[in-house]
């Protein structure tokens, strides 16, 4: 018995997008040490080519040669973890970050087929038919914690315990303007799809970053977080903090882990792209209509895959720009800047959208137009001079005096030297 | 040879039986203070009437349209019971809570299954995605040293799975409505095509009057137009007490610092 058309199709879809994220995933790891090496002025990889040969290619044989290396390192797995819980941590992390695909476009939509049956415009997304897809999207990602939670407590060691603590109530802390800057585009788009949201940014021909610049940075900042990238690396940091939730993790294990935390790199671009940048569309070039050739079927992917792109090279652009944050830096930052900046473009956006037609019969549809992007922006400068005021980050490197060894027994409810003791 | 007894028994005999079975597996396998080898017997002897149980009772259920759906449908929900069942009957809290997380992804997945696509996500995201990470946090935090022997064993296991099982047999009564053909006792009563056929055959008036289409496509903005346009004051009245609670976790938190400090400042002027 054969399975359906539909099914067929998810399925190829499914194999399409798994086999370019993992590929991409590899090759962007070069292109993330290569803009390292530019960064610091050095050459980088440029040596690994063809094997056995003397052929160099740039060194576009290095993604193969490392993933070599670190499947064939020993996959030491130590006496004192949970066993189970160890091996599962990485699988869910990795099932999770690939399982977000599931409802995020990665193109416009094919023309028709007629001779493959395919009748009717085919969207590049896997799961077509799912109404909630932004709800998806944060779903996923916040099973993700589970990963990162039981990675460190089935290490069964006190670093990795606590790198487990540390980055998952940082993934918990950032969801949250995560979750407001989605809700400004939401509610603009009228939709918790994401097609749909591309669209809405494609027929009316403004960006939602340019519509609500305060989600716009509300969004990015979040992102980072939860991908766990340089600002927000703690899981990472080996040099202050013996590393994080891997730190017992060794071979394809560690690489499991590592995979799945580029994969949210590359999550939050097509994120950002998706809801900010336009997704597909560009002025002049890709139109905003539906697709009926095969041309504008591959520019509006090429647009959209420049875009993911041009982001993810931000992304390591800014890796070597900022250095990390303190753990209180970084929570100071969610709670008392970013949620109330976030809270901030949430109510903007909603009254922008509430009085958008009292707007265009008071002053016409040009003008409502300019009025409805003027607010944003002058909340979102208001935004950061009250939060460049404020200063709740406490930007400055002094110590903090608040916490004395007293209050480390009223807070962990041990005494302190057990903590010490191995 | 299942599928030529099963019609011949009466649906109320399949149904007491299966109940029975289902209370006897549960009894058998949660952790009720026996010795070594008698528990690993137990536990044996439990999983499997758990799972003859649970083969009757998707042996008599209803059947789904094509044999995929049927397939994707039976695994979330074999998912879902297996996970609830290790939840409750597992030994170790973290487990518990891990499996229990699997639970929550078996009922999401089957509510995906059955057309409630808001419902699924949002079980994972305020669940799955919230509350059980802070029970996790706390599970972990509060126990450094390993288990209390208070969570090693259950408080009146027989009287547990005994009204785990009477639950479960009201709940298939209610919902299979028991009729002699076919035998509808089952977990299954909640399939899509059961669902459908019931609130139509139950209230066509008001289902054709307010249009419910579980399957339509924007089922979300129904749902939204449902909850603030005839439930609107039962949101604001929920958000309120949300917000009482909130506020009152702050309060408490505030005095206990203050409680610190004070007690700090004792401490400091001897």
């Amino acid at each position: 018995m054969l399975p359906s058309l539909p099914t067929i199709v998810a399925l190829v879809k499914i194999g399409l997008l798994v086999g370019g994220l993992m590929t991409a995933a590899a090759y962007l790891v070069l292109v993330e040490r290569w803009m390292a090496a530019w960064v610091q002025d050095r050459k980088g990889p440029n040596r690994v080519g063809i094997p056995l040969t003397k052929i160099r290619l740039f060194g576009l044989g290095q993604p193969l040669a490392d993933g070599l290396k670190i499947i064939l390192k020993e996959d030491f797995t130590p006496k004192h973890v949970d066993k189970v819980l160890y091996v599962a941590a990485p699988l869910v992390l990795l099932a999770a970050s690939l399982a977000i695909f599931a409802a995020i476009p990665f193109g416009s939509s094919l023309p028709p087929i007629p001779a493959l049956g395919l009748t009717g415009e085919e969207p590049l997304l896997v799961a077509p038919g799912l109404d909630v897809g932004v709800l998806w999207v944060f779903a996923l990602s916040s099973i993700a914690v589970y990963g990162v939670l039981l990675g460190g407590w089935a290490s069964n060691n006190k670093y990795g315990f606590l790198g487990g603590l540390r980055s998952s109530a940082q993934l918990v802390a950032y969801e949250i303007p995560l979750g407001l800057g989605l809700l400004g585009v939401v509610l603009a788009a009228g939709s918790l799809k994401l097609d749909a949201i591309m669209n809405a940014q494609a027929s009316s021909g403004v960006w939602y970053a340019f519509a609500q610049p305060l989600g716009f940075v509300v969004f990015l900042i979040a992102s980072f977080a939860e991908a766990a990238r340089l600002p927000f690396d703690l899981p990472e940091a080996e040099q202050e903090l013996v590393g994080g939730y891997h730190t017992e993790y060794s071979g394809i294990k560690l690489l499991l882990f590592l995979v799945s935390e580029f994969l949210h790199m590359v999550t939050a671009a097509f994120l950002i792209v998706i809801m900010f940048l336009g997704g597909w569309h560009l002025w002049g070039v890709t139109g905003s209509g539906p697709v009926e050739t095969w041309l504008v079927a591959l520019i509006r992917f090429a647009v959209l895959s420049a875009k993911i792109f041009g982001v993810i090279l931000f992304f390591m652009l800014v890796r070597w720009s900022w250095p990390r944050f303190r753990f209180d830096q970084l929570m100071n930052l969610a709670w008392k800047v970013m949620l109330p900046l976030g809270l901030a473009n949430l109510v903007t956006v909603a009254a922008v959208e509430e009085f958008r037609p009292q707007l265009v019969t008071a002053l016409g549809e040009g003008w409502a137009k300019a009025a409805a992007i003027a607010v944003p922006w002058a909340v979102f400068f208001l935004g950061w001079i009250a939060a460049g005021l404020l200063t709740p980050s406490g930007t400055d490197n002094t110590p903090i005096r608040t916490a004395g060894p007293l209050d480390a027994e009223h807070v962990l409810g041990s005494r302190p030297h057990d903590l010490v003791e191995a | 040879m299942i599928a030529s007894i099963l019609p011949s028994i009466s649906p109320g005999t399949l149904l007491a039986g299966g109940v029975t079975a289902t209370a006897a597996s549960l009894w058998l396998l949660l952790p009720g203070g026996r010795s070594g080898a008698a528990d690993r017997t137990a536990r044996w002897l439990g999983w499997l009437l758990g799972i003859v149980a649970l083969a009757g009772f998707i042996a008599t259920g209803h059947r789904l349209g094509s044999v995929g759906e049927e397939a994707v449908f039976l695994t979330v929900a074999l998912v879902a019971v297996i996970s609830g069942a290790a939840t409750v009957v597992s030994r170790s809290p973290v487990y518990a809570a891990i499996w229990f997380a699997m639970a929550l992804a078996g009922v999401s997945g089957v509510l995906l299954v059955l057309g409630g696509q808001f419902l699924g996500v949002a079980t994972i995201v305020v669940y799955a995605g919230a509350i059980l990470v802070m029970f996790l946090f706390v599970l972990m935090l509060a126990q450094p040293a390993g288990l209390a022997p208070y969570d090693r064993v259950s408080n009146e296991p027989l009287l547990a799975a005994v009204a785990g099982a009477v639950l479960l047999g009201i709940l298939s009564l209610s919902i299979g409505r028991l009729t002699a053909e076919p035998p509808a006792c089952c977990l299954m009563g909640g399939t899509k095509a059961a669902l459908l056929a019931d609130s139509a055959a139950a209230e066509p008036a008001t289902a054709a009057a307010s249009g419910i289409d579980m399957l339509a496509d924007n089922h979300v903005a129904r749902l939204g137009g449902e909850l603030f346009g005839r439930h609107l004051l039962a949101v604001e009245v929920a958000g309120v007490l949300l917000l009482v609670a909130l506020i009152g976790s702050i309060a408490i938190v505030s005095r206990g610092a203050a409680d610190a400090e004070s007690a700090a400042a004792r401490r400091a002027m001897p």
